[in-house]
């Protein structure tokens, strides 16, 4: 059988630590283990985004991450977003607003990436076009809205961004 | 003068919006019971052939494998409305998703090692892909349970529609230009974001079984269920978890349901069976690919005159709610514009392909496709401009059609109107095509049922209110939400009708065992008839409130507004809540607890298919521009423009994100989506490629309601949301033939197809390596759309 | 999917793991955005990943530039790419097919020396890398290291020139001698994004201050077992005005590009229809 290996990684801001299987994947350990069903199956090869989370700043597709790659590293799933003041993300109150969330299956995996391109603009005081945001959202499938709804809520996380 | 409403055509959030977005909602997949096995089906390695043994012994040998189950095991009935269809199949299998073995064990592993476990015997047989084919006296009996030859003269025939009205030899006779094509419409799949799911629960001590069931129909899918597993319907529980998606494709039960709850029987424990993706791509519903053979008229001056409708669909094995898509598409064909004479026949075939279920639109982008392809066609031969010759046409207010629809109201004319200007129709059709880019638009109208459908007994809904004693509500409704905005809609009703605010009204419609009965979420008619049937639960209470109302403020009479909290009269108020507790605590002693069940008005249709089936009729047009890139074959959707009659708007960022979706579905049927099958088995079983349209492919939508206010529909509004992806296919086919004078007559318009039909076009272009004949053989290869 | 892993952190670590592997059926993980999937598509028994993703040496990671060369690590990122200064200002080309690869969530795991030792002849960062007559740094587990340009490096479909004790270093990419130039990656593909390329055009054009063509790289994607460079085509277009080509003279150089292409029909797309369309976006590129 194989050897099970220890991982310590920064889970949502705690600090966890646990054995996994060597070829277990990201989001089995998510919502197997640590009971994190906000990373969705929908494809489980990469394609649909559904299960994004961020680890260390960067949206990456949970099915195609292996678990042991995770040591180390600071890993932020749906369930991490918001805080005691607002429980909600205002990544999260832009896609409501805006209409972006029907049946919700992609809505966390679309939250996660919209969350961790716009830190990433911010940091670096860039205000992306509108095209770009699109790029950006072009590996999340959606089946709902037409994408326009989640395309006008990424763009108005960015608008309250423009302020700092 | 319409009256001033606080919710009604206000946008407004997702009710259910937020445990959505925080990964709180609790879909299928994420359910997790006590005990719970998970299951998998061992599916054919063929799509047509004899199973000479199945050998599961090295399953059931497997350590954590706690049920193996063949069709041996199992005492039930076949399943679909023709009752053709085993759950488990024996003896023969009939297209690739069939289902052989199921197992039940403890892991998601295990069960996956167990059927990798499990050897049959085949004896291959040459299967029939071509409904054509299977017409054929020549051709073997597909499905042994099928009744062709007694009801239809033909063994491989479903099922089968005729329809006719009017005089058609006489209208052809007059008719100045008679246009005749065969369209071919492809097999597109949902694909819902969520996978096919269930999780099912059995107890030996009470025999009652429940299913966490993604459904769509949850009383019909309960006695579908009962009737498969030979049980009392009232001893099913159907839950429904928060469905990741439906579109039509949960409206039939398939096998993996009943088998499932089987294992569940079996094991007395729960059971949980998850499709994968490359399992929903092969063994969840698709939309009819059909062939239709469709000849139409139009006299002098562009006036229709008739048309004549044959369609073969590709039923594949067994037969799915997908057999009766014919009842839409009829609809489109005797009553899209107004029509004096249609005869219309369609016959669903059985072949060893997968079978086809409902899809958004039911049979009517299909229809309209091949229509609206047809009107741009004698709109040419009669040199006459493509919006007057559909203008001309139009469907109008009081209009009886052909087939019995009664148009109360109809907003055909100002829809057509809006999109002809707003998208500047004229300009862009007539601007000159030069260049790599070659730009073109086109226009197409649909017509769809606005008030439900009644092909059941019933096309009613329950609800039950209860106002507590803190002045909450809870509305329980038949109703379903399936992402779709269905409870937003309900909570905007009772805000507006109760004075309550949003946080203190709670939708209970996921439990068969509490909620009152409906007919489920089809024919774009949540809105409507839940909507009326809401309204009509909010009378009964105010009835209720009213009085006592009346009574502690000692006002006779009067007519009260219910607003903030309170219920009112001129400068007279009282708090609802308060209200509520004089009516518990002090006589009559009565709980705030009112049921009504709402039946639309319309009518079942006799045998010739005549009568006005639903409450409503919805209209739309779609003008949509297009570009073609000349040298890759690419065409890109550069605007869309949707005029519709919703009857009124109740929520316009609700109805919005309808329209955005159903046009991205719809350009994905015209452009991208094509389920590839050759020989039965499917070549792209994948989101890879399955090429839905991503965010970088969407278009600008523009959106003009048309607001008709019909009195049938809750504050006049009709049902909407099938409607959007309906016309935008043939829209883009005609912009297409706009912007490079190449008319396709089928679906998609892959670059392959548009480019290929550039250089045929364009003789004498000096070509070079490339060798047509090698394209030719594959397109050979594909058939006609099948 | 079930295999055992590996892990090192450093070069030694990894050149060890390498060597204690050679008995062994081994792959070597990096990014896993394609390596999953075809774990799963094609389960192998008694498999060991040496899974790289955790070395941190910048021999491996970074992205370094002097007078001659830019060179990348095997593990950089597409967004690594993305992100870059002198990628993005000097490598139109490198950057675009960057950009086209999958989505932002695959861009930020798939690595370069990925997509190269996948050797798959629609790799998109591969033909832009082929179009720049980039170079393979490989080292050995004996700290050997060699180069080999990466057109001959990738021997056919997923096959590479890589022996068993070997692995790929870094990638090394000449420095433009010109500050003129035009460059840029052309896909086809059915949607504007989530696509393998039916088709890509990589070119990569050096310019004198005139606008004559200097230097000239040309590849093309999925239209041959391997990427090819399109020298011939590259030859015939050198020592030309860019902006004043004619109309034979774009047909003549698309010809020659098209004597690099022999395409297959698969379900993306028929080889009539690779060959018409890369004859067309050739011919196109000078208008």
């Amino acid at each position: 059988m194989n050897n099970w290996v220890e991982i310590t990684m920064k889970l949502n801001g705690k600090t966890v630590s646990c054995r996994v299987k060597p070829s277990s994947l990201l989001i089995d350990l998510l919502r197997d283990e640590f009971k994190l069903k906000g990373a969705k199956p929908g494809c489980l090869e990469g394609e649909c985004g559904a299960c994004a989370v961020i680890i260390d700043g960067n949206a990456i597709n949970s099915c195609m991450y292996l678990a042991i790659n995770a040591e180390g590293k600071e890993v932020t799933t749906i369930e991490g977003l918001g805080s005691d003041d607002n429980l909600l993300d205002a990544v999260q109150e832009k896609m409501l607003s805006h209409g972006a969330v029907q049946c919700g299956f992609c809505s966390t995996g679309v939250a996660m990436s919209i969350k961790a391109y716009s830190e990433k603009m911010k940091a670096l005081g860039i205000k992306p076009t509108r095209e770009e945001i699109k790029k950006t959202l072009e590996g999340h499938l959606c089946r709902c809205t037409g994408y326009i709804k989640i395309i006008d809520a990424a763009e108005a996380v960015f608008e309250e961004g423009s302020e700092m | 003068m319409t009256k001033e409403f606080k919710h009604i055509g206000k946008a407004t959030q997702k009710f259910d919006g937020k445990e959505r977005v925080s990964g709180k909602a609790v879909y299928g997949h994420d359910l997790e019971l006590p005990g719970m096995l998970y299951a998998a089906i061992l599916r054919t390695r063929y799509p047509c052939a004899e199973i000479l043994s199945i050998n599961t012994s090295k399953a059931k040998a497997l350590e954590g494998v706690e049920c193996v189950l063949t069709a041996e095991d199992a005492d039930v009935h076949n399943i679909s409305y023709k009752r053709d269809h085993p759950i488990l199949k024996k003896g023969r299998v009939n297209c690739i998703r069939d289902e052989i073995v199921a197992v039940a064990a403890r892991s998601k592993e295990i069960a996956e090692e167990a059927i990798r476990l499990i050897e049959v015997e085949y004896r291959v047989k040459k299967g029939v892909y071509d409904p054509f084919e299977a017409l054929l006296d020549t051709a073997p009996i597909i499905n042994e349970f099928g009744k062709g030859l007694e009801s239809f003269d033909n063994k491989n025939i479903a099922e089968a529609f005729h329809y006719e009205h009017g005089d058609l030899e006489a209208e052809k006779a007059r008719s100045k230009v008679i246009v005749k094509k065969r369209y071919e419409l492809p097999r597109v799949t949902h694909a819902c974001m969520a996978t096919s799911n269930i999780t099912a629960d059995y107890s030996p001590l009470t025999g009652r079984l429940t299913l966490w069931a993604s459904t769509q129909v949850p009383f019909l899918y309960l006695r579908d269920m009962a009737h498969a597993l030979k049980m009392a319907p009232s001893n099913i529980r159907v839950v429904q978890p928060v469905i990741g998606g439906g579109f039509g494709s949960k409206l039939d039960m398939l096998p993996f349901e009943p088998i499932c709850a089987l294992l569940a029987i079996k094991t007395a424990k729960p059971v949980q069976l998850l499709y994968s993706r490359e399992e929903e791509f092969l063994a969840s519903p698709t939309r009819q690919p059909m062939v239709i053979d469709l000849t139409t008229g139009a006299d002098e001056q562009g006036k229709f005159t008739f048309r004549a409708v044959e369609i073969i669909m590709d039923n594949g094995a067994y037969t799915s709610w997908g057999a009766t898509t014919p009842f839409v598409m009829m609809q489109t064909f005797s009553s899209l514009y107004q029509v004096p004479a249609c005869r219309f026949d369609a016959r669903a075939v059985y072949t060893n392909n997968p079978f086809a279920g409902s899809f958004r639109g039911y049979g009517n982008p299909q229809a309209t496709f091949a229509l609206e392809s047809n009107i741009d066609l004698m709109a040419e031969a009669l040199g006459m401009d493509k919006a007057e010759i559909r203008l001309l046409n139009a469907n109008y207010p009081g209009e009886i059609t052909g087939q019995g629809l009664h148009y109360n109201t109809c907003g055909a004319i100002p829809a057509l109107k809006a999109v002809v200007e707003k998208g500047r129709y004229h300009a862009i059709a007539h601007a000159p095509k030069e260049g790599r880019y070659k730009r073109g638009i086109g226009l197409a109208s649909m017509l769809h049922v606005g008030g439900g459908a009644k092909i059941y007994r019933s096309d009613g809904c329950g609800t039950t209110l209860k106002l507590d004693d803190y002045g909450y509500l809870t509305i329980i409704t038949g109703s379903n939400e399936i992402g779709q905005g269905s409870e937003t809609v309900l909570a905007m009703i009772a805000m507006e009708e109760l004075g309550i605010e949003q946080d203190k009204i709670k939708i209970i419609n996921t439990d068969t065992d509490v909620k009152p009965w409906d007919v489920g979420v089809h024919a774009s008619r949540t809105s409507f008839v839940a909507g009326n049937s809401l309204l009509g639960a909010i009378s009964l209470l105010k009835e209720k409130l009213n009085k006592k109302a009346a009574e502690l403020l000692h006002i006779e009479g009067p007519d009260f507004v219910y607003e903030n909290g309170m219920i009112r009269v001129d400068a007279h108020e009282i708090k609802i809540d308060k209200v509520v507790r004089d009516i518990h605590f002090m006589p009559p002693h009565q709980l705030c607890e009112v049921s009504f069940f709402y039946e639309p008005s319309s009518e079942f249709q006799d045998k010739q298919f005549k009568g006005d089936v639903s409450g409503s009729y919805a209209f739309a047009s779609q003008a949509i521009e297009v570009e073609v890139d000349t040298l890759t074959g690419a065409v890109r959707v550069l605007e869309v423009h949707v005029s519709q009659d919703v009857g009124r708007v109740l929520n316009p960022l609700g109805l919005q994100g309808q329209i955005e979706g159903g046009v991205a579905t719809g350009i994905g049927y015209a452009l991208t989506e094509e389920m590839i099958y050759e020989d039965g088995l499917l070549k792209n079983p994948s989101f890879h490629g399955y090429k839905l349209l991503t965010a970088n492919d969407m278009p600008k939508v523009h959106f003009y309601p048309i607001e008709t206010n019909d009195g049938a529909g809750p504050y006049g509004a009709k049902g909407a949301s099938e409607a959007p992806l309906i016309p935008t296919s043939a829209a883009i086919a005609n912009a297409v033939a706009n912007a490079i004078g190449v008319r396709f007559y089928s679906l998609p318009l892959t670059a392959e197809k548009v480019l290929f039909a550039l250089v045929q076009k364009s003789v004498g272009t000096p070509r070079r390596c490339a060798t047509l004949s090698e394209h030719a053989q594959i397109e050979k290869q594909k058939g006609h759309g099948f | 999917m079930d295999f055992e892993v590996v892990t090192p952190h450093t070069q030694s670590e990894l050149l060890g793991a390498i060597a204690a592997n050679q008995g062994k059926n081994f792959r070597i993980g990096a990014g896993y955005t394609d390596l999953i999937n075809q774990f799963k598509l094609r389960p192998e028994r008694d498999l060991t990943v040496i899974n790289i993703a955790q070395i941190r040496e910048d021999t491996f990671r970074n992205i370094s530039k002097n007078d001659r060369c830019i060179e990348l690590g095997a593990l950089v990122t597409a967004s690594d790419l993305l992100g870059n200064d002198t990628v993005r200002k000097e490598f139109p080309v490198l950057c675009e097919a960057a950009s086209s690869v999958a989505s932002m969530q695959i861009r930020n795991t798939a690595t370069i020396g990925g997509n190269i030792c996948n050797a798959s002849p629609s790799a998109d960062m591969s033909g832009a890398l082929v179009a720049l007559q980039a170079r393979c740094r490989i080292l050995n587990v004996k700290g050997e290291r060699r180069e080999e340009p990466l057109v001959s490096f990738i021997r056919g479909p997923r096959q590479t020139s890589l022996e068993k004790h070997e692995i790929l270093e870094r990638i090394i990419i000449p420095q433009n001698t010109s500050a003129v130039i035009k460059s840029g990656f052309e896909k086809i593909g059915a949607r504007k994004s989530m696509e393998i390329s039916i088709v890509f055009l990589a070119y990569h054009f050096q310019l004198s201050e005139s606008g004559i063509i200097e230097k000239a790289g040309i590849a093309c994607g999925a239209v041959a077992p391997v990427i090819p460079f399109a020298d011939r085509a590259c030859a015939y277009i050198v020592g030309k005005r860019l902006n004043e080509l004619k109309d034979d003279e774009k047909e003549a150089f698309a010809q020659k590009v098209m004597e690099y292409a022999a395409p297959i029909s698969d379900i993306r797309a028929s080889a009539w229809y690779r060959n018409e369309v890369l004859y067309n976006i050739s011919k196109a590129l000078f208008e």
